[in-house]
């Protein structure tokens, strides 16, 4: 296991040490891999985004003057990457408006228990990452932030370059999104 | 306190960022209101719900961390078009373009005036810039044209342009596109054709 601070290793980066900046990939790839999920709600196109967002990086990494933290930086290009991704193909303009008021179909059964509790949870699951990646891309990309991630709101707002009042806002705002969105099948299935 | 108060304070409840001195407020309120309790309940139920599906397998980031190593040296080497898409890479430069673009041509033109504007005339749907961009993703030849603009524009802006220049500029803002408004949207689009003649479709 390579012990080099992360200083260390972005430095070296920076000089072009391409063996260096191969250990900055394994150590932040997972992160950078769920935020592109998230985004591009797909394996495949987060895949691909995920590589994206660490060749920007290496072309940017020159660049990168330590005013904030590796990974911050890089979860700039990442939600940069996303979004610009998301715009160029179109998904933001093609998918339909949020609607707080369309019904997501409960589970159309009553109370369940055992195995039909777990379906439950799991169609439940299925139909929040759903409405997750119904929001409007900024609420999405705050939301993979905070909650994905376990950024604070202050850590999110050093990436998206808002301030953590912004965050906090977006997040309350997605928040009741999604709870309006769901909330049909909340009631069913707590019934 | 009012239920909407108390809802955006127990939003950052969750996210652990309530400020202290908050919460008991927060508590007197959802004593007396059941509907703030229900929703509290039911963010909790989102939250749990809300997990991405599990990592992938450790397969998955060896060929991972491969791809980008082989993609790094192809870049290198100045083979990148075979490793990266082409319209992707393009959309990337178009991005990291169209905010030094930006700073060059939108005071200008917006001081100037919009005055007529022929694009109105080729492109019927989306904001400027998305038309000029989906024509072009259409037409190679259109395509080639928009993407050498952009890179003068940033050539004219940057004081040693180069792709590090490029990306570095495409990192440091994240939502420039989010931002931009329509003025300067067409802003962009109207240098493009006003400085160097490329417009719409031929």
């Amino acid at each position: 296991m390579d012990e080099r601070p992360e200083e260390r290793l972005v430095e070296e980066a920076r000089r072009g040490g391409r063996e260096a900046f191969a250990e900055l990939v394994r150590r932040h790839e997972r992160r950078v891999f769920g935020v592109a999920l998230r985004m591009a709600g797909n394996r495949p196109d987060a895949d691909d985004l995920a590589q994206e967002v660490f060749l920007t990086a290496w072309r940017a990494v020159g660049s990168f003057r330590g005013g904030s933290s590796f990974s911050t930086w890089l979860y700039r290009i990442a939600v940069n990457t996303s979004l610009t991704f998301l715009k160029r193909r179109g998904r933001e303009r093609n998918r339909a408006p949020f609607d707080e008021n369309l019904p997501v179909a409960g589970p159309g059964r009553g109370l369940p228990t055992g195995p039909e509790a777990a379906s439950s949870l799991n169609e439940l699951s299925a139909r929040t990452g759903q409405a997750v990646a119904a929001l409007p891309a900024h609420f999405r990309a705050t939301f993979a932030l905070v909650v994905d991630q376990g950024l604070s709101h202050a850590e999110a707002a050093g990436v998206l370059g808002c301030s953590a009042n912004t965050v906090s806002w977006r997040m309350h705002k997605a928040r009741k999104l999604l709870q309006a969105r769901l909330k049909p099948f909340l009631e069913e299935v707590r019934s | 306190m009012r239920c909407g108060t108390a809802r955006r304070r127990l939003s950052d409840d969750i996210d652990g960022a309530l400020r202290s001195g908050r919460n008991p407020g927060v508590e007197a309120h959802l004593r007396a209101c059941p509907a703030c309790r229900a929703y509290r309940e039911e963010l909790g139920r989102i939250q749990a719900a809300a997990a991405l599906p599990a990592a992938p397998a450790p397969e998955f980031w060896d060929s991972f961390e491969k791809q980008v190593s082989r993609k790094i040296v192809a870049q290198e080497a100045g083979r990148a078009s075979v490793a990266v898409p082409l319209s992707f890479r393009r959309r990337s430069a178009w991005a990291a373009a169209a905010a030094a673009v930006l700073a060059g041509v939108a005071l200008g033109y917006l001081l100037l005036g919009p005055g007529p504007r022929s694009t109105e005339a080729w492109v019927p749907y989306g904001d400027p810039l998305d038309r000029l961009i989906f024509a072009a993703e259409a037409d190679p030849e259109l395509a080639g044209r928009v993407e050498q603009e952009f890179r003068v524009s940033i050539a004219e802006l940057l004081p040693a342009p180069e792709e590090t220049e490029v990306a570095a500029v495409f990192a440091a803002d994240p939502f420039f596109w989010e931002g931009l408004s329509e003025d300067e949207l067409q802003a962009i689009v109207a240098a493009l054709e006003t400085e160097s003649g490329h417009g719409g479709p031929q």
